[in-house]
């Protein structure tokens, strides 16, 4: 069974990771005086979203479901959150990888392409979408029925296998 | 023979007696009163205030008859140690009810070849009735309302032989079925299953009454992030019109000052649009939230049915697409240097065909999110997110305890 005490923890371990990830989104093009600034927002910010998705994931192997070998049915239950973190960490690390090529020499040069523009803005988007599936996700995975045995579950492995 | 008299002494001290003979309106103390007041009385029989007539009786008869009286079945005892017995044990005799007096004297008797007083005959059932209590007291013990149903005496019968016996017969009280509970400062008789009913379901509720779970602290974190939504609609809705309201203030009546919304607006154009990301993320997400866009048949069916938080969802997400298709225009706004500087993004006379775009996505943002917040206020206090994921485990716990029912 969950703890109380270490669940609040991971909590706000996933929050704080989610506030710097949204904070670096917002803010990482003022803070570009310095090239390796960005640099650095950016690596910590990746490392951020593989953190995020590990901790997720490791909170599916605290369940039950998983544990009884159910595995299909928490994929299916939250295949938007693992889908779309895995998305938005591909667009992410291409994007930083794309900007930071361009900025490098000159990190107030003028970049934007129309290739750019449409990357960034699919990547902002799947940022938000990203936030509310892991938000929901993290806050679903409090709930006790996750971690144990109830008749929730064997319906819900039912309908999953019709 | 003299050796062995110290054994019934013994043995006495030890089994307390299954069903506490108190009058039935203290019957409340029965599990702990008991053991404490009957040790003294085997020491000094006169101390218990109470009883006194009838153990007084109980101490003379043996001293009237000259005969040993009689021995517990299988040891043989001589006079005094019966005496003792006697002392002790028959004023919870004259207490206790007396089932199955009139079989067992005689068969008693002959197995010891002695022929007893009848009016000893309630003496010498004690052993078997002390041998057989002596469990459902210590239940008694872990449960005061357990009592065995064969100890509780439905039709009240009383001997003529107790009678003739003993001098004060009114005061014998006998373990009925009712237990006697105080009530508003009465004592009033209740069957005693249903008081063990009441109080198992009294531990069952306590039991099941969670302390503070995880499910709590998910609730609480959904609750709070709605609060910081909430306070995110209003500021972007205010942000963005004071937003739309700065750029046409300097941008001159007809759009005809633009070189000074570019020099002034410069170094406002990237953090406001840093400012409008952070704050339309927030209430996009406050937004799915309300409408639990995870659930994506009922997100699309809310809207479809014109729900205002389903709109205003819809509205804050396409105002989120245009803000962002300005991220280019922005930055350029913020690199601004005038056409006359050597290597100058703004070619002369292009401001208006750059800025123009820029100015009318602005104001779509703006009233798009002013729509959402005005929307939201509509129903301020609709979340679909919290119904649907928390509420399920009240409907969950009937079923669970219908499967419990099922399983047992």
């Amino acid at each position: 069974m969950l703890q109380t005490s270490s669940y609040s923890l991971v909590l706000s371990l996933q929050f704080l990771l989610l506030c710097y990830d949204l904070f670096v989104n917002s803010f990482s093009e003022l803070l570009r005086t310095a090239p390796v600034i960005q640099l650095v927002l950016f690596i910590i910010q990746d490392i951020e979203i593989l953190f995020n998705i590990i901790i997720i994931f490791l909170m599916f192997f605290n369940t039950f479901v998983f544990q009884a070998g159910l595995v299909n049915l928490l994929f299916h239950k939250f295949k938007g959150t693992i889908v779309l973190a895995a998305v938005y960490f591909a667009l992410s690390i291409s994007l930083h990888i794309w900007v930071m090529n361009l900025r490098w020499k000159d990190s107030n040069r003028f970049v934007w392409t129309d290739g750019l523009q449409t990357l960034f803005v699919f990547q902002r988007l799947a940022a938000v979408l990203y936030y509310y599936f892991y938000k929901r996700t993290a806050v679903r995975l409090g709930d006790p029925r996750f971690y144990q045995d109830s008749a929730w579950l064997r319906r819900e492995f039912t309908q999953v296998r019709r | 023979m003299r050796d062995h008299s110290g054994l019934p002494l013994e043995g006495h001290p030890r089994p307390p007696r299954a069903l506490p003979p108190v009058p039935s309106d203290i019957k409340d103390d029965i599990p702990l009163g008991r053991p404490k007041k009957k040790k003294p009385r085997t020491k000094t029989p006169l101390a218990s205030a109470s009883l006194e007539g009838l153990v007084q009786t109980a101490v003379h008869r043996p001293s009237e008859s000259s005969e040993p009286p009689h021995k517990e079945p299988k040891e043989h005892v001589e006079a005094p140690v019966p005496r003792r017995q006697k002392k002790t044990r028959l004023p919870l005799e004259l207490e206790t009810a007396f089932t199955q007096k009139t079989s067992s004297p005689p068969l008693l008797r002959n197995e010891n070849g002695i022929d007893g007083e009848p009016a000893e005959e309630p003496v010498i059932q004690k052993p078997r009735r002390k041998t057989k209590k002596t469990q459902p007291a210590e239940l008694q013990y872990a449960n005061e309302l357990g009592v065995e149903d064969e100890d509780i005496i439905t039709d009240e019968q009383s001997s003529p032989e107790q009678q003739s016996v003993f001098t004060a017969p009114t005061g014998i009280s006998q373990p009925v079925g009712k237990v006697f509970v105080e009530k508003s400062r009465r004592f009033q008789a209740t069957d005693r299953s249903e008081l063990i009913k009441t109080t198992e379901n009294i531990d069952v509720t306590l039991d099941a009454k969670p302390s503070w779970t995880t499910r709590d602290v998910a609730l609480s974190v959904h609750r709070a992030f709605r609060m910081v939504g909430l306070f995110s609609h209003g500021f972007l809705a205010g942000c963005t019109v004071w937003n739309i309201i700065v750029i046409y203030a300097l941008a001159g009546s007809q759009l005809s000052d633009l070189s000074n919304l570019l020099q002034q607006y410069k170094t406002l154009a990237y953090p406001f649009q840093s400012l409008l990301y952070l704050l339309l993320a927030l209430s996009t997400i406050s937004a799915f939230d309300r409408i639990d866009f995870a659930k994506t048949s009922v997100a699309i069916r809310n809207f479809l049915a014109l729900d205002p938080t389903a709109l205003a969802s819809f509205l804050y997400f396409t105002a989120l697409i245009l803000s962002l298709s300005q991220q280019m225009t922005s930055d350029r706004i913020h690199l601004y240097t005038p056409s006359s500087v050597n290597g100058s993004l703004w070619a002369a006379g292009a401001e208006e065909q750059v800025l123009q775009p820029w100015i009318v996505v602005n104001l779509v943002v703006a009233i798009l999110v002013g729509l959402s917040w005005l929307f939201l206020s509509y129903r301020p206090g609709m979340d679909l997110s919290e119904e649907l994921l928390f509420s399920s485990a009240v409907e969950e716990s009937p079923d669970k305890d219908k499967g419990i029912k099922a399983s047992s």
